[in-house]
């Protein structure tokens, strides 16, 4: 064995009575060259501190602080997914809900334009029919009768068409209570019994868009 | 939730991922130990070590996809991110040399209380710190070489799956890390004798 062997292999060998080929060998080389001897003590020395600084350290590990740090890491990382988790369900199910609810609107929305073009259509119908044929100017009754059909249309009671007005477009019309003297009611073309003229009553009145009183409503007690 | 002693390391890792605290802390007890000891030995610090634990760990509690067991086992994986934890360290910060932990184990502390032989004991303590200041001192492939088959007692195949490299490469390193270290330890013995000759 060279010394360049030797300290490729010898240095790893455990020299022992009942030694291999390897070790006679080995031990033949220490025998005759006192440099791989001093050598192959002084690797055994370093061997043996090596083992014991080994042995010194072998129990030590991790503060126990470390491991609860990463417990506490991972209890956080772990619930922060389950929230997200929850979160993103939550979310879903709310866009879903909103769909939903707004799928509902968008139907009732068109069943509703579904049936209120043949309500107006009465409306107009009604209006449409009285509109050819206005009333003459003192026969308030059939006026009275024409604008009553109108006026239950739009559910506003039963007003008397004014004397020379057109029947009034009900979409802009206003009712209007007022409290007036019997009187007054010539100014707006009625007859009015002149006994019960400074007699306070109360009138509502069918405002048109311009501000015209259209039609008139007594109070029964009044009439 | 109960933990098989014999349970696979890629099964408790998925248990893991999923949230059982158990598992981790299973594969936590499993190699806390080696990989603190690998640090403190390539560090010198245990404040280091304890850093490079933490860290390693937490790549598996954030990252477990990356671990692939068709790569390997999961200790070697661990080691991997070890090594580069432990280089970051070593580039990061100065040195330190910690003799806390070491003089807190039960042997050095039976060694401290044997009152027949304080002259020896303090003679093992300078050597035993000579050693564990040259091997700090060697190049980081050689310090992991003699750190994993020396201190750690590892054998040459297990060294090699730790550090991912052949086992010659192994034997290799070992052989100019032992050259390395009896060479700086005998500079260390040889200076104190010269301090002496020269008075």
């Amino acid at each position: 064995m060279t010394c360049e062997e030797f300290a490729k292999t010898g240095l790893e060998l455990e020299l022992s009575p009942d030694d291999g080929p390897l070790e006679v060998a080995a031990r033949e080389h220490l025998r005759n060259c006192p440099h791989c001897a001093s050598l192959y003590e002084n690797w055994q020395a370093l061997r043996d501190d090596l083992r014991a600084l080994g042995v010194e350290s072998h129990e030590l590990e991790a503060p126990s602080r470390v491991e609860m740090r990463l417990r506490q890491q991972f209890r956080i990382k772990h619930g922060t997914m389950r929230t997200r988790r929850t979160a993103a369900i939550a979310a879903w199910a709310l866009a879903a809900a909103a769909v939903l609810v707004g799928a509902i609107s968008w139907i009732n929305w068109r069943h509703q334009q579904a049936s209120n073009p043949s309500g107006r259509q009465n409306v107009l119908t009604a209006t449409g029919t009285s509109a050819p044929n206005p009333a003459p100017a003192g026969a308030t009754a059939p006026a009275a009768m024409e604008l009553g059909d109108i006026v239950v249309a739009a559910n506003s009671g039963d007003f008397a068409l004014l004397p020379g007005v057109i029947p009034p477009s009900l979409e802009d019309a206003t009712v209007v209570h007022v409290q007036m003297q019997r009187s007054a009611l010539t100014a707006l073309g009625l007859a009015v019994n002149e006994e019960h003229g400074a007699d306070w009553i109360q009138v509502d009145l069918l405002v048109g868009d311009d501000g015209v009183p259209q039609a008139v409503r007594l109070p029964q007690s009044t009439n | 939730m109960q933990i098989d002693l014999q349970e696979r390391d890629d099964v408790l890792l998925r248990r893991s991922a999923k949230g059982d605290e158990d598992a981790f802390a299973e594969i936590y007890r499993r190699y806390q130990a080696p990989l603190y000891r690998f640090a403190l030995r390539m560090t010198g610090s245990a404040w280091a070590a304890e850093e490079v634990v933490q860290e390693i760990f937490m790549t598996l509690v954030r990252e477990p996809k990356k671990y692939d067991p068709q790569r390997g086992a999961l200790g070697a994986f661990l080691y991997g991110i070890a090594r580069n934890r432990v280089l970051k360290q070593i580039e990061r910060a100065p040195r330190e040399l910690s003799l806390e932990n070491t003089e807190n184990s039960p042997k050095a502390q039976a060694y401290a209380t044997d009152p027949v032989t304080p002259a020896h004991w303090a003679e093992l303590r300078e050597r035993r710190e000579q050693v564990r200041s040259a091997v700090l001192e060697l190049p980081v492939e050689f310090r992991e070489a003699i750190v994993l088959c020396e201190l750690e007692e590892m054998s040459y195949q297990e060294a090699a799956r730790a550090l991912e490299c052949p086992v010659g490469t192994i034997r290799s390193r070992l052989h100019r890390g032992r050259a390395l270290l009896l060479a700086k330890l005998e500079m260390l013995r040889e200076l104190p004798k010269r301090a002496n000759a020269g008075h």
